[in-house]
């Protein structure tokens, strides 16, 4: 019987790296993409340099995200499928926000709010990757399309809903993995959790044979 | 020009500094009284020191294909059938100067796109990032990208000359006096008898284009055709509403406060139900 302070490895640390590539290209274009919607936040854009070389590198940080998001995808799409017991899941949800543990059905590897919250941002992905080329290349645009001040327009308006709906989703991930559960950002810096936040939050999952960490993290741990 | 004429600026967080009343100016175009002679795109050339542009015959009268950010004024020649004759109709497309600048509205740079008082719409480059949004703000498809500066140019209606009590370039070197040039009530007076005019020359639908969509523009067309706006390339009834398109006006403060929202919500939940350490829940619990 193994001790609960026990760390058991969760994320790979390919899966690391690509959390962290996402997080902090994400974080940025965040920051930059509110510095143009709000004159009041313009001073972000001296994260990248300033108005012009904010302009210039947000587009590029954006191909980074966006290519991170593709092998999150890849990475990540198999353990993401939405089940019953996931609905169920998300049906207690509040019961979860409570820590009201005994109302909560148990979730596997991962809950039914974590691959809603996965499905959600590869949505986002497309959806920023989509109107984000458009108004990177307007001239482009411009060229082919009759209507395209309308186009451009629009694609605005959904990457402005879409920054909306992103900022929302970083803002509960931040929160949740780094203040309400103490213990979660752990598994995305060395990769482990302890065996007693394996048991709260994912007691359906089965650590010790759990193929994407255990074929290389094992005889490390 | 000074900062005290300064009625509008881009992406501002407080109320624009202008406290002088001037009058407000406004070009007029009189289109039947153009000869195309492109004199008023050498004077803009000379004037702003613009480089020239290499060009070739492309079946047109016309000096260039498009506008460019190094080409602020362009006489556009449009052959087109009316009543069974052959019409050529001679727009000046320029920057027109609107009351109500989509360009201004849809430009996130804090002061890169100012409005003054006698009603110039003019660009500050060193302000610009760009973005290229008032390229798409815009309903006359004016401002233009330079790839080399990375930044929008256009007509500013020569308002160094302005400011020093000149008429523009263009409207000095015309020869014919198709472009007047005063305040926008003199000019409008203007417009009404050069209408009165080509009314009583046959024209039928002759028109004064000061669209009121937009509030107006400081850069009025007397249009012969009014019934074939198209066919000038002049937009009918253009808009540059600040919202929900163009600046996406009142949708951004909804948007602020859906953030805030998000971010005052962890906290409430932080400081009511607060972290749950796992190491400190039971076993038997779980």
């Amino acid at each position: 019987m193994s001790t609960r302070s026990e760390l058991v490895p969760r994320f790979s640390s390919a899966q690391r790296l690509v959390h962290w590539a996402v997080g902090l290209s994400f974080t940025l274009l965040l920051l930059t993409g509110l510095a143009f919607s709000y004159p009041a936040l313009f001073w972000l854009t001296h994260l990248l340099g300033g108005g012009t070389s904010a302009m210039v590198l947000h587009p590029w940080v954006g191909v980074v995200f966006s290519a991170a998001m593709g092998a999150t995808f890849v990475m990540w799409v198999r353990d993401m499928r939405l089940g019953a017991a996931d609905r169920r899941w998300l049906r207690a949800i509040q019961a979860y926000a409570r820590h009201d543990t005994g109302h909560v059905p148990p979730a596997g590897k991962y809950n039914g709010g974590q691959k809603l919250f996965f499905w959600a941002q590869t949505l986002l992905a497309l959806v920023f990757l989509v109107s984000g080329l458009a108004l990177w290349f307007p001239g482009a645009i411009a060229a082919v399309v009759p209507a395209a001040s309308t186009l451009l327009a629009s694609m605005r308006l959904l990457h402005y809903l879409a920054t909306l709906a992103g900022g929302l989703l970083l803002t509960l991930h931040v929160y949740l993995g780094l203040f309400a559960f103490p213990g979660t950002a752990r598994g995305m810096v060395d990769g482990k959790v302890s065996r007693a936040w394996a048991a709260l939050h994912h007691p359906a999952w089965r650590p010790d044979t759990d193929p994407v960490t255990t074929t290389r993290d094992a005889e490390r741990r | 020009m000074s900062t005290l004429s300064i009625r509008r600026t881009s992406a501002a967080t407080s109320p624009a500094p202008g406290i002088r009343s001037t009058p407000e100016y406004a070009k007029l175009i009189d289109i039947g009284s153009c000869i195309g002679c492109k004199g008023c795109e050498v004077a803009c050339k000379e004037w702003n020191d613009l480089k020239v542009e290499p060009t070739a015959n492309f079946g047109s009268y016309q000096s260039h294909q498009d506008l460019s950010a190094h080409t602020w004024v362009l006489m556009r020649f449009d052959e087109v059938e009316m009543s069974g004759r052959l019409q050529w109709l001679i727009t000046k497309d320029a920057c027109l100067h609107c009351e109500e600048p989509g360009c201004l509205y849809a430009c996130p740079a804090p002061g890169a796109i100012v409005q003054y008082e006698n009603g110039i719409v003019d660009i500050n480059q060193d302000r610009c990032i760009g973005c290229q949004y008032c390229v798409t703000g815009c309903p006359f498809d004016i401002p233009r990208f330079d790839r080399d500066t990375k930044k929008v140019y256009k007509c500013n209606m020569c308002v160094d000359r302005v400011d020093a009590g000149l008429e523009p370039a263009c409207v000095k070197t015309c020869p014919t006096h198709a472009i007047s040039w005063g305040s926008k009530e003199d000019m409008l007076a203007l417009a009404d008898q050069k209408v009165d005019l080509l009314r009583r020359r046959g024209f039928e639908n002759p028109v004064t284009y000061n669209p009121a969509g937009i509030g107006g523009t400081h850069m009025m067309y007397v249009v012969p055709h009014g019934d074939r706006l198209a066919d000038y390339r002049l937009p009918a009834t253009p808009t540059a509403s600040p919202a929900p398109l163009t600046g996406l006006g009142a949708l951004k403060r909804i948007g602020a406060y859906v953030l805030g929202f998000g971010v005052l919500s962890s906290l409430v939940h932080y400081l009511t139900i607060g972290p749950q350490t796992a190491e400190d829940v039971p076993a038997d619990e779980h």
